[in-house]
């Protein structure tokens, strides 16, 4: 009788220790997640250093390099909830010169899931953007020098464009980061009275500078894939360049000249353009 | 005869013969110590890069680098041993001037160097220092990098072996042995010259476990001494660790270097964010309108943009490295700023960071140049330049 007691206890222990190491399996299960960067112009692929693409101003123009970080990047499942990516940093940096940084293998282990977006940040928030953060190359090259603001550049786009009545193309330099606030201008008006269009954050003050203002932006692209238990999924991002330059901003290089970086009222406008910028598909 | 007192003639014979085996066992196992010499670690500046392009199979070493530090300054590296055929790495690369030729050599006057027999050398000489911390490639054009696959070279005579490879800072001992624009020699005789020292076996048996000498040792323990040599501490470094100040000239300097609408230098040369100075990329700076150099960045990418463009050198200790560009052409700081305010010209080869291109240059005020030349000189590093451990060792008599 005894015996049979313990037979049963020992079964039940069984039966309930192999009901729960199910359920942990099923709770518990992880597969990986493979991001693409595509750069493409008018659904074409992105042909670089050739004069052979026309924007929406009428600017005949060339794509040279482009490099960018995109931060914070989250995985939201269906029911809303982000798995954000942090196994490589909270960062990932890619080169059109570089095609390794061009396929980012994530170290994560992420939930096996459906999913229906990505989300991430283009460039940095303030609280990441820590100036030396990146001490090698080629993230150090990014540096945005400090009286600008510090941290890093966004994204450095290098191209040129054929001003009128020219026959040798004229370099432009897109690059996207921290703006400042001078004295005495138009922004410097703006931000006293606390109006300005971005929801800026002024932090400090040097020489003529009044202050900076942090361009970044989110970007939420609805996606719908699955990760599966020791299944990489493959997700591709595109930039879809000609849309820096349009919607809702015309960007025509002939007024706005070849360099941005101190000119914030251009920030401004490559954020608001770069909203539609990316897309993104299961590849 | 018994040999052995108290011991059978047949016993006798049986010890006899295993004894050298018994000894020789004894010796294998006791004797014959293992190989460590002593590693080497870098010690990286505040800022500086962590990553360091270092060859697994030339890791560094106390004895290493003190071999490479003789080698880098024994002009018998020419393999030739007349006083008027000394030729070495030091012969070109002067630590007065951050170990290139500089403007004031006495032996390559104006800094234009030429081989032992006479030959010019196609480029300038570039500066050593903090060559450890760049992986994007060596040499104006960039030549030497790790995904270079070439062996040998036909034009030289060097057969296409894995040792003469064009991979990293070891490949430039055996080509500047080889070049007729540089040391015009023989490796062989080189190797042989440098055996025949007594002073050397000890050296390459406490660096690489046998006194076996050859050209890969050789060439080994050069690079390790090289990579040995860091620039960090130039009033800029100590501005940067909050050591020191700059003063409002350096810092308007500093400014203009730092800012698209100033001299917008930083692109390609670094600064706060990257202390080396160098993006170690490649870019036409717009100097001329023809680019036929068969030597260009050009002539290793094979695509066209990269016409007529070069590594961007890095700037430390930029005030002893004149004469400035890759040949040569701008004798001093002012000629060279001068330039990119200036004098730079928009071709279609012209790198798009070269915004200031479509004016000409940057278009800086007097002031504004003085300023910047201030700032310049900020990245002098007279530490470097004096560091005792990167001269010539005082017992080294052969050096020109």
């Amino acid at each position: 009788m005894k015996l049979k007691s313990a037979f049963s206890a020992c079964l039940f222990f069984l039966i309930v220790l192999a009901l729960f190491s199910c359920k942990n399996d099923q709770e518990e299960s992880f597969g990986k997640f493979q991001l693409k960067f595509a750069h493409k112009v008018n659904g074409n692929e992105l042909k670089c250093d050739t004069l052979v693409y026309t924007n929406a101003a009428g600017n005949q123009y060339m794509v040279n390099d482009i490099q960018y970080f995109i931060s914070d990047i989250d995985l939201i499942n269906n029911e809303g909830q982000a798995y954000r990516l942090k196994a490589d940093g909270f960062a990932h940096y890619a080169d059109t010169d570089i095609p390794s940084t061009l396929i980012w293998n994530v170290k994560d282990q992420i939930p096996s899931d459906n999913y229906k977006a990505i989300r991430f940040v283009f460039g940095f928030t303030p609280e990441h953007n820590i100036s030396n953060q990146y001490p090698n190359q080629p993230e150090s090259d990014m540096f945005w020098p400090e009286s600008l603001g510090g941290g890093y550049h966004y994204m450095k786009l290098n191209g040129k464009w054929l001003k009128p009545g020219e026959t040798i193309p004229t370099p432009f330099n897109f690059h996207l980061g921290i703006g400042q606030v001078y004295s005495g201008t138009k922004e410097a008006e703006i931000a006293k009275s606390s109006k300005w269009p971005c929801g800026s954050i002024i932090t400090k003050s040097k020489n003529d500078v009044l202050g900076f203002v942090h361009n970044q932006f989110t970007v939420n692209l609805p996606v719908s894939f699955l990760i599966t238990k020791d299944n990489t999924t493959s997700l591709e991002l595109v930039m879809n360049v000609e849309s820096w330059f349009e919607t809702p901003n015309i960007w025509n290089h002939n007024t706005i000249g070849s360099s941005i970086m101190q000119n914030q009222q251009a920030q401004i406008w490559a954020k608001e353009n770069g909203q539609d910028v990316f897309s993104i598909s299961a590849k | 005869m018994n040999l052995i007192p108290g011991i059978k003639r047949k016993s006798a014979w049986i010890l006899l013969i295993l004894f050298p085996f018994l000894m020789s066992c004894h010796k294998d196992t006791e004797v014959t110590p293992a190989f460590k010499p002593t590693l080497y670690t870098i010690q990286i500046p505040k800022f500086f890069p962590t990553k360091l392009n270092i060859p697994d199979d030339n890791p560094m070493t106390v004895e290493g680098i003190r071999l490479g530090r003789y080698l880098f300054y024994d002009g018998r590296l020419s393999g030739r041993t007349h006083p008027d055929s000394l030729m070495s790495c030091s012969s070109c690369h002067t630590q007065s001037s951050a170990f290139e030729p500089g403007i004031n050599n006495t032996r390559f006057p104006g800094g234009k160097t030429f081989g032992l027999t006479g030959i010019a050398t196609p480029h300038y000489a570039l500066p050593l220092m903090n060559l450890v911390f760049n992986s994007n490639g060596y040499l104006w054009n960039g030549m030497i990098h790790s995904s270079n696959t070439k062996l040998g070279n036909t034009a030289y005579g060097i057969p296409a072996l894995p040792q003469y490879n064009y991979k990293n800072l070891e490949s430039l001992v055996w080509m500047a042995i080889a070049a007729p624009h540089e040391i015009n020699g023989s490796i062989e005789k080189t190797v042989q010259l440098i055996g025949s020292d007594p002073m050397y076996p000890p050296m390459f048996k406490a660096a690489f476990g046998t006194s076996e000498i050859n050209i890969d040792r050789i060439s080994k323990a050069i690079a390790q001494f090289v990579r040995t040599l860091i620039s960090s501490n130039s009033k800029f470094d100590k501005y940067l660790r909050g050591e020191s100040s700059l003063t409002p000239e350096e810092l308007m300097g500093y400014n203009l270097f730092t800012t698209e609408e100033g001299a917008d230098c930083f692109h390609c040369h670094g600064g706060g964010g990257n202390p080396l100075f160098s993006t170690y990329l490649f870019y036409n700076n717009g100097k001329d309108t023809q680019f036929n150099d068969p030597r260009d960045r050009f002539s290793i990418t094979q695509n066209p943009v990269d016409k007529g463009a070069y590594k961007a050198p890095s700037l430390r200790n930029i005030e002893f490295t004149a004469p400035y560009m890759h040949d040569g052409r701008f004798k001093n700081l002012d000629e060279v700023i001068d330039f990119y305010s200036e004098g730079v010209i928009l071709t279609q080869y012209t790198s798009p960071l070269m915004h200031h291109a479509q004016n000409q240059g940057a278009q800086l005020t007097p002031t504004e140049k003085q300023q910047l030349k201030a700032f310049l000189k900020t990245l002098s590093d007279q530490q470097f330049i004096t560091d005792t451990s990167f001269s010539k060792p005082s017992d080294l008599n052969w050096q020109k």
